[in-house]
């Protein structure tokens, strides 16, 4: 098409050229119009990228025509003598051209076009300015706040208007021709207040009370009542849940579990209750495990960042090095990005994964920065301590045990150091030594107990040598297994003893050659530890009494003993016995205990005999040649050292939360933690492709601030946590347009059923338009500057006459606003989900309150040990575990709840800044026909006999219930011979199906 | 008579008795009625689809197919031991197989060339090549359409299945069937428009995912149907209770519409609140429809023995066998052909359940042998009976038929036995409504490693373009705008392959 232009464009620009030669004038403007239309947008899209004012790479700028014709660091582009020679034209064409250096080379039309401009003397009028692709930020969401006056209103207006918040919404109606309704009355606000606050239902008795109470702040208190209520966090905590994707499956395939996701979840519900300030709350989602790490909240916030899916098989299954694991990973630190730049500035960042945004100022290479503010983290479980002072205690301990150590190995050298030249020739020697053992072992890797829940079980393993010999030597070396990454000296026990006797029960002439049961004593991986005696004896037993921690759990393995006589020859075992054992095929077994085959056995006898005596000498020097009041200065640390140990081992155990962290893994899914937490190089990737990598970029985020320095500029020796904290602080930056807008938009959604911007995840060019402007401006300064308590704002959206008139419908109004985007009537809403389960437990007598805490699962998991199946229809509704409020509900991913899910209860799949209401007819089967509805039908029957006999009261009673009023005579006419004919329980599921249930007015 | 205060559970009499007896009192809407808006339905034709509430009005293109059935083999399909023929993996059996360049495996065992274990003979005019056990299709090679250089992304199941299924790798995008019913809306009054028969040993990776409405409306998700079973809609009828009878649903009908009706008429301007009383009549109409649809009784013999189901057997051996196979395969198709006749307009059929053991999928690490024989032939055996049952009824015309699955196996063996999966290449067919019959797009490599033109594969993107195309739609009009970005089926990409179009 361009060139078709230019065909048709050329011609004429060339014409006029000579036939107007001497009229100059007249020719530069076409030569400006052909730069213009043809010339610029390719200046535009292909180089401004990179070399505008903003950003000069290679010092060329050529947003200006001082900046095209100063050129760059090579000098200028353009070559007026010889234009085809212009070194533009080098960088832009051939097979594989240098520029552009990211995204699509030039068209052939394009280079055409160029070709043309530069052989007609590359005109570039002075006026023409030209801007980054898309990086125009002139834009209603990326102005600065700037604090409206709140309007004056008329009289009529006065006299309606209760909060600055009404003078804003009745100066649009009025422009509008609109008029707003008057206050809805008692009954149907306190329900609407209820319902919006806390999600559940009032009480008809609070309802007659409200309707009753003569306070003129009568309805002021209520909302305090009802914002101080925990049922408010509980409440808000899954609006907030719909919009981050939290769930407690990982989705994909394999959709495990993540039975630690819960904790997250009990934070947002605190955070809430507290009105903690959010500021706060951002940076805690964003960075509390590095900014706030000693607090309960520090660590279970950045839950955020691991919300969303995981892709267990693309991770776990597939490393890094292949190009699935690269796929995944890419999705993954995308899924972060999105959710955080969706959720904090309602910023869709996520098109810069594969393209430019072609509407907002997000370039590919902004996406690909934010990427790499993620980089480091993985998803995964991280232990905290949810009480501060169990933190303290950790910390404490930690310090003490690495300032003994530091004593310990200070001490040591000490010892060296007098111990003389022997000494030290020696361990020498035995360092020399080991440097030529293998680094590897057989299959057969040794002795290895069953595991046991705690440390201090006494577990034993012995040796039957036959019939009574003369012992000399008891060597025993420590296994190897990369199990845990735990490596040399796995499972070798921290206290234990070695005794010999000559019956195989150990009951006479018991002999303990070795005790080391008083202290816990270093790990000395896979060293051989020698033992000389002087014995006669027919068995060979080591009893551990403090074994070696495994993950959680913990266990005796050795991989190998030994016994030698005088002579140094091996004496032959007969039988290899021990108090349990796990005898799993090559591996592990008893008679791999004395099969010769251990990590680092020598292949030559003689090196493994001068190794043993090496080992003896080093011990009786160390022993001899040591100052015995250094031995004991010695012994005194390695005391307190492992009392302080002890006392951190005996602190409760940690929590567990499921988070963003850097990971530290083994096998297939590593992590960063290996290489210190150092970040993935993050490219760009040419159309989001993991195999067409692009220039390296550095952390950063969208440019729609005027900074005067870079909100990222970070030290080169930054550590990932830092990326994150300049993330979270850029947002919460009071200059920072979107974030301040975007939540308070999100609020007044959630009380009124739409956004001031209806696309709240969305404020760029391809969302709605604030319908408020000023009004929305107004709220964000509000809550900027006066401590950004979301309470206060709700308190000023619920106290408006705006939130307090009655959803009736007028004709005349709906005729000019029929989708009440000005507010001259409240929006009625239908319960969501989690209100119509509540209300229904509610109301059926059946609700259990209890807070926080691990989800109730209402579903039977099949095939746990592969990919899990989540079976709700094999979970008994009538089993109270799961009376608990929705919030606590156990999310699973692959498959949503389906009662829930047909009411349109937001999927963890997908970010969900605003529910869908839908009318189906799967909810009405699922109102009419559910086992949980008809359960709670059931027992609502038995409730409304006990508490009333006569069928009158039975039908009043009912109706007070559900729906916090009286039925009319006619009502009542109708239902009780409904009820004569089929009782109570059919008649409380027909409430429950009521459209005055499921819609507030 | 029935005695009316009996209470009713799903156990006391079968759903079936239950509904007969009490059907004409549902709602006060009567079966006749019921089955004449079906039928009027169809009568409308070619009209129906724009007067049924889709978004695209008119058809940005004539259409050719009203209805789609989708064919998902879960676990990936080997399209070498099917429908593309190699004959060098017979000439290069057990040597070491090596294309010249690295082969990236899933689960890194690259073992020697591997012929397929079953031999191949050409069908119909076209001569196309089937292996054995897909022999059955060959009646219908002449009205397929084969690609061979399908490519996926990723050799990982769940973000593959997605792919295919949705259109996008990651979870939280509308399936293919949730597009269609937002385009063209529904064709019928009493049953869903998109309908999904899981393999019932278990749904795919990612499970309900795959047929996920997403951030379209939620009427447009497939509704999971379970045929055989006590509830083959969730919550059709009542769960175990002992309180609901005949009589008390017919009067509990009629005094919710009366209290919903007073309710609504003190509220005006809110449609919202008519359409609610209208879902419970709609309700209350499905529970008649969608029985009716899933009883086979009223099929004649050679129906059944059409689509394998004249086995005589009650219970199946405990290995993986190709009479079981066809028995559920088998049944889902005469199904699915039952609810396209009453308006369905989109049923997705799955074979294979996730990839676990024993495998009852498609998965063939081990032993493609032992897995892919049953399966294919119960596959191949449905999908035939389901293409000519079609084309005898003159449906063919206007329903298109998709088969796919993740992505393909490797010309290599994995094991001795089995194949590792293949994401660089694998196939696709389709037929009836306005595909070229015989026709054979977009070769493989001489092995069926890679496309033979590696610079011109097939993506679902251009399959899915070509679907939308053959209903009416252009792929690029298609939108929703969800969190700023207008979303389509085909992302950014798809061309329609007009070779395959007739």
């Amino acid at each position: 098409m361009r060139l078709t232009l230019l065909i048709r464009l050329l011609p004429c620009f060339c014409l006029s050229y000579s036939a107007l030669a001497d009229t100059s004038s007249l020719r530069a403007a076409e030569a400006d119009d052909f730069f213009r239309a043809q010339i610029a947008p390719i200046l535009q899209t292909k180089c401004l990228r990179c070399h505008s004012t903003e950003k000069a790479k290679g010092e060329l700028d050529l947003s200006s025509a001082a900046g095209w014709r100063k050129g760059g660091t090579g000098g200028p582009l353009f070559d007026a003598d010889d234009p085809a020679a212009s070194m533009l034209l080098d960088y832009v064409t051939g097979d594989d051209p240098l520029m552009p250096e990211s995204g699509p080379p030039l068209t052939l039309d394009e280079i055409e076009l160029v070709r043309a401009w530069l052989s007609q003397g590359a005109a570039w009028p002075d006026d023409v300015q030209l801007t980054p692709p898309g990086a125009d930020l002139d834009w209603w969401s990326l102005q600065p706040l700037a604090e409206p006056q709140v309007p004056q209103l008329d009289e009529a207006g006065l006299k309606w208007a209760r909060t600055p918040v009404d003078h804003f919404v009745y100066q649009r109606l009025q422009e509008q021709g609109l008029t707003p309704n008057s206050e809805a009355d008692r009954r149907t606000l306190l329900r609407r207040l209820y319902y919006d606050v806390t999600g559940l239902p009032p009480s008809f008795e609070e309802v007659e009370a409200f309707v009753k109470d003569a306070d003129p702040l009568a309805y002021e208190k209520r909302v305090d009542q009802l914002l101080d209520s925990p049922h408010y966090g509980e409440r808000f905590a899954r609006y907030w849940i719909d919009i981050v994707h939290w769930g407690e499956t990982h989705g994909y395939d394999k959709d495990k579990p993540r039975p630690n996701a819960w904790p997250y979840r009990d934070y947002l519900i605190r955070a809430f209750n507290s009105d903690k300030p959010y500021d706060r709350f951002v940076k805690e989602q964003l960075a509390g495990d590095i900014l706030y790490r000693q607090t309960p909240d520090g660590i279970p916030a950045t839950g955020f960042i691991a919300a969303g899916p995981w892709d267990f098989i693309g991770h776990a299954e597939v490393p890094e090095t292949k190009i699935d694991g690269q796929v995944a990973r890419n999705l993954d630190r995308d899924d972060m990005v999105t959710t955080t730049m969706n959720t904090f500035v309602s910023t869709t960042v996520q098109c810069g994964r594969c393209h430019d945004h072609k509407f907002d100022p997000v370039s590919m290479e902004d996406y690909y920065s934010l990427q790499a503010v993620f980089a480091a983290l993985d998803r995964a479980d991280r232990e905290y301590d949810a009480d501060p002072e169990i933190a303290e205690q950790r910390r404490a301990y930690s310090e003490a045990i690495s300032t003994l150590e530091q004593q310990l190995a200070a001490l040591r050298q000490t010892a060296m150091e007098q111990a003389g030249p022997e000494l030290k020739q020696v361990r020498e020697s035995l360092a020399e030594l080991e440097t030529t053992l293998p680094t590897a072992q057989s299959t057969a890797f040794g002795y290895h107990s069953q595991i046991a829940s705690s440390a201090d079980q006494a577990k034993w393993v012995q040796l039957d040598l036959g019939q009574e010999v003369d012992l000399a030597r008891i060597v025993v070396v420590g296994a190897y297994d990369d199990y845990n990454n735990i490596g040399a000296g796995f499972g070798f026990p921290l206290r234990f003893r070695i005794e010999v006797a000559d019956d195989a029960e150990f009951k006479a002439n018991m002999r303990t050659v070795l005790d080391r049961t008083q202290t816990d004593q270093p790990n000395p991986g896979t060293r051989p530890q020698v033992i000389s005696l002087d014995e006669r004896a027919r068995y060979v037993r080591l009893t551990a009494t403090r074994l070696a921690m495994r993950s959680n759990d913990y266990i005796l393995a050795l991989g190998e003993m030994q016994v030698q006589d005088d002579t140094g020859a091996i004496i032959p075992v007969s039988e290899v016995t021990s108090l349990d054992s796990i005898e799993s095929g090559e591996r592990w077994g008893r008679q791999n205990l004395t099969d010769a085959k251990f990590y680092g056995a020598p292949e030559q006898r003689e090196t493994w005999d001068s190794y043993l005596a090496m080992l003896e000498q080093e011990a009786s020097l160390t022993a001899s040649q040591i100052p015995v009041e250094v031995q004991q200065q010695l012994a005194a640390t390695e005391d307190a050292l492992n009392a302080r140990k002890k006392e951190l081992s005996e602190l409760p155990p940690k929590q567990k939360v499921y988070c963003g962290m850097v990971y530290t893994g083994s096998g297939t899914f590593l992590g960063r933690g290996a290489e210190g937490g150092k970040p993935r190089d993050i490219h760009v990737l040419d159309r989001g492709d993991v195999e067409k990598k692009l220039q390296l970029v550095s952390p950063g985020t969208i440019p729609i601030l005027k900074d005067s320095e870079d909100p990222f500029d970070l030290p080169a020796d930054h550590t990932e946590g830092d990326r994150r904290v300049a993330l979270a602080e850029w947002i919460v930056r009071k200059d920072n347009p979107l974030t301040w807008r975007s939540i308070v938009n999100r609020i007044w959604l959630f009380h009124f059923g739409r956004g001031i911007v209806d696309s709240p995840n969305d404020f760029g060019r391809m969302g709605q338009l604030p319908t408020h402007p000023e009004l929305l401006d107004w709220l964000a300064i509000q809550f900027r500057d006066n401590g950004q308590s979301i309470k206060s704002l709700h308190r000023l959206m619920l106290t408006s006459a705006a939130y307090r008139q009655s959803s009736a419908h007028r004709e005349e109004m709906a005729e000019i606003d029929s989708s009440n985007q000005y507010y001259w009537r409240m929006n009625r809403q239908r319960l969501d989900a989690e209100a119509v389960r509540d209300s229904v437990l509610l109301l059926s007598g059946n609700l259990n309150p209890e807070m926080y805490g691990p989800s109730f699962q209402d579903f039977v998991i099949q095939n746990p040990e592969h990919s899990p199946h989540y079976e709700y229809d094999l979970y008994d509704p009538t089993n109270p575990e799961s009376f608990r409020r929705s919030i606590y509900r156990f999310l699973v991913r692959s498959q949503p709840q389906p009662f829930m899910e047909t009411l349109d209860c937001a999927d963890p799949s997908e970010r969900v800044p605003k529910r869908a209401e839908t009318l189906t007819v799967l909810q009405a089967l699922a109102l009419l026909n559910n086992g949980f509805m008809l359960h709670m039908s059931a027992t609502m029957a038995d409730t409304v006999a006990q508490q009333a006999s006569e069928p009158e009261a039975q039908v009043q009673l009912l109706f007070r219930k559900v729906l916090q009023r009286d039925p009319t005579d006619d009502e009542q006419k109708l239902f009780m011979s409904y009820l004569a004919e089929h009782g109570l329980a059919n008649s409380a599921r027909l409430m429950f199906n009521l459209n005055e249930f499921v819609f507030v007015d | 008579m029935q005695n009316y205060s009996e209470p009713i559970t799903p156990n006391s009499i079968s759903r079936r008795e239950w509904l007969w007896q009490s059907g004409g009192g549902l709602g006060g809407i009567a079966l006749a009625s019921l089955l004449s808006d079906q039928f009027s339905d169809q009568a409308l034709g070619a009209t129906a689809a724009a007067a049924s509430g889709g978004v695209v009005q008119p058809l940005h293109v004539p259409a050719k197919a009203k209805r789609v059935v989708q064919l998902f083999m879960s676990g990936a399909a080997s399209h070498i031991d099917t429908f593309d023929y190699k004959p060098a993996l017979i000439e290069q059996h057990g040597q070491k197989w090596d294309p010249g360049e690295k082969v990236e495996l899933f689960q890194n065992g690259l073992g020697n060339t591997l012929k397929s274990p079953w031999s191949w003979k050409p069908h119909g005019e076209s001569g196309k090549h089937l292996s054995e056990i897909v022999a059955p299709l060959g009646n219908c090679v002449d009205d397929i359409a084969f690609v061979h250089n399908m490519v996926a992304k990723t050799g990982v199941h769940s973000q593959s299945t997605l792919l295919q299924a949705t259109g996008f790798q990651e979870p939280g995008f509308p399936g293919v069937g949730a597009w269609v019913s937002y385009g063209l809306g529904s064709m019928n009054k009493n049953l869903p428009t998109f309908v999904v028969l899981p393999d019932h040993r278990g749904f795919a990776s990612n499970g309900a995912k795959n047929w996920s409405s997403a951030f379209l409306p939620a009427h447009h998700q497939g509704t999971v149907l379970r045929p055989g079973t006590e509830n083959p809609i969730n919550d059709l009828f009542p769960a175990d209770n002992d309180f609901i009878s005949n009589r008390s649903e017919r009067d509990t009908q009629k005094l919710l519409e009366q209290l919903n009706e007073r309710h609504q008429a003190e509220r005006p301007g809110d449609s919202r609140l008519e359409a609610r009383i209208k879902s419970y009549e709609l309700a209350a109409r499905m529970q008649l429809a969608a029985p009716e649809a899933l009883d086979l009784s009223g099929e004649p013999e050679h129906i059944l023995k059409l689509y394998g189901l004249d086995h005589g057997m009650s219970s199946f051996p405990k290995e993986i066998n190709p009479v079981e196979e066809t028995e559920y395969f088998g049944r889902k198709c005469l199904v699915a052909r039952r609810l396209l006749e009453r308006g369905v307009r989109f049923v997705q059929i799955w074979s294979g359940n996730d990839n676990r053991f024993p495998r009852r999928n498609w998965d063939s690490h081990e032993d493609i042998a032992r897995d892919h024989g049953p399966l294919a032939i119960g596959m191949s055996m449905g999908a035939a009976a389901l293409i000519q049952d079609l084309k005898q009824r003159g449906m063919l015309d206007d329903t298109l038929i998709l088969w796919t699955t993740e992505f393909g196996r490797m010309p290599c063996s994995q094991g001795s036995t089995g194949r590792d999966h293949n994401p660089f290449c694998f196939t696709n067919w389709l037929c009836g409504g306005g595909i070229k019959g015989g026709v054979t797009h977009g070769p493989s490599d001489e092995w069926g490693f890679k496309p033979q033109d590696r610079e011109h594969p097939t993506t679902c993107y251009d399959i899915h373009a070509t679907l939308l195309h053959l209903l009416g739609i252009d792929h690029t009009r298609l939108t929703f705008r969800s969190n700023g970005i207008d979303r389509r089926l085909t992302d950014v990409h798809g061309h329609v392959i007009d070779e395959l179009l007739a």
